[in-house]
């Protein structure tokens, strides 16, 4: 199980499964640099595997006015 | 993906430069892309006293903290727009990382002008964020005047640049499309103004914020819904997507060749402008468009003190009269 908590929408979401990063980006309609993932204080690339118990935080970056 | 300097582990891809960094190479990278851009268009010197625009936002808290440590004098400006919640957030953001740095700043206060953004959203009838805009601007360029900076630096990336460089091609404004850019000289009453991060993105702005460990205020405006430029972000983020460095091609290619042909063209119809007949802005009417809002709302607001929003409310003050930098 991987949990995902995204910013600014403060939203927490889980997933069985993923196996890298672009899979999660392209499951929740992001593309590779709309937005920051971050696992344990690091960001992530798009080819970073993501491991059972991973908590991910996506951090939008596109700013709204 | 590994980094391209040093082959430790990336963390930050950037398929526009077909690259990626760790932490350390990226840190690197983006103060490069700050030095090029200040060299390339002569936006500061050493010795220049900088006023920096500071919202709270990842962008206008980087360029202070990077600027900082490229050991320019820079000295933060924060507006406190006097909206519910949000700029109390944000103001809170701005004074704890001013504090936590070393940086020198200063907040004006719209409710002390008279002109806090809810009564300009309850009294006046035009969009509230282009109103928001220009008294911002107005304060940025007035307290650099008055406190003696040569410069303002604000935190637009290249993603602002481009939406709004794509917003006046839309409307072909030659008046805006004459003088956009990283650098505008001083004069007529004007600060030099200049945009150091305009070689970067809002997702590089983002890593550096968050390697740096900034705190950001990021919660949207609560008036700012449905802003037309997020559309054209949307856009250019697809356009970027599929083909990768299309922004930053789109940018500097109306620096070399679009922006000289609008700049001669507005040379032979610009306003002739003088000092506000209230508070010394550059205007080309007797007072200046914020003086003039000001008034407006002072007025509405001792005729109708509790009026609500209202479509049919008179007309307000034309703002476009006024120079727009």
């Amino acid at each position: 199980m991987i949990t995902v908590f995204v910013e600014p929408d403060n939203e927490t979401l889980t997933f069985a499964r993923h196996n890298t990063v672009l899979m999660l980006q392209r499951r929740l309609g992001l593309r590779v640099n709309d937005a920051l993932i971050i696992r344990g204080g690091r960001l992530l690339t798009p080819d970073s595997r993501l491991n059972d118990g991973d908590e991910i935080r996506i951090r939008k970056v596109m700013s709204t006015g | 993906m590994i980094c391209r300097k040093c082959k430790a582990p990336a963390e930050v891809s950037l398929p526009s430069h077909n690259t990626a960094f760790c932490r350390d190479c990226f840190a690197i990278y983006f103060t490069r892309q700050v030095e090029k851009a200040i060299r390339h268009h002569a936006l500061i010197k050493y010795g220049e006293r900088v006023l920096v625009a500071l919202s709270g936002g990842k962008d206008s808290l980087t360029l202070m903290l990077e600027l900082s440590r490229l050991e320019y004098d820079v000295t933060g400006l924060h507006v406190d727009l006097g909206i519910p919640v949000s700029s109390s957030a944000a103001r809170a953001k701005v004074e704890g990382f001013c504090e936590r740095h070393g940086l020198k700043l200063n907040v004006v206060e719209l409710a002390k002008h008279g002109l806090p953004i809810p009564d300009v959203k309850k009294y006046i009838n035009r969009p509230v964020c282009s109103a928001c805009g220009k008294i911002k601007r107005h304060w940025f360029n007035r307290v650099a005047l008055e406190g003696g900076f040569q410069v303002l630096a604000t935190g637009h990336n290249l993603d602002d640049e481009v939406a709004r460089l794509f917003a006046n091609t839309l409307r072909w404004d030659a008046g805006y499309l004459s003088d956009q850019g990283p650098c505008l000289e001083a004069e007529s009453g004007f600060a030099r103004k200049i945009k150091p991060l305009y070689r970067l993105t809002e997702f590089e702005t983002a890593c550096y914020a968050f390697l740096n460990g900034i705190e950001i205020h990021s919660a949207p405006c609560p008036y700012s819904g449905g802003a037309s430029f997020t559309g054209h972000k949307e856009l250019w983020a697809n356009l970027e997507y599929t083909s990768p460095g299309t922004k930053i091609a789109f940018y500097d290619g109306f620096l070399l060749r679009g922006r000289p042909a609008f700049a001669h063209v507005e040379q032979q119809s610009g306003a002739a402008l003088a000092p506000c007949e209230s508070c010394g802005s550059p205007t080309s009417t007797g007072l200046c468009g914020v003086c003039r809002l000001g008034i407006a709302v002072a007025e509405r607001r001792a005729a109708a003190p509790d009026r609500q929003s209202d479509p049919d409310r008179q007309s307000t003050p034309d703002l476009q009269s006024d120079p727009d930098r």
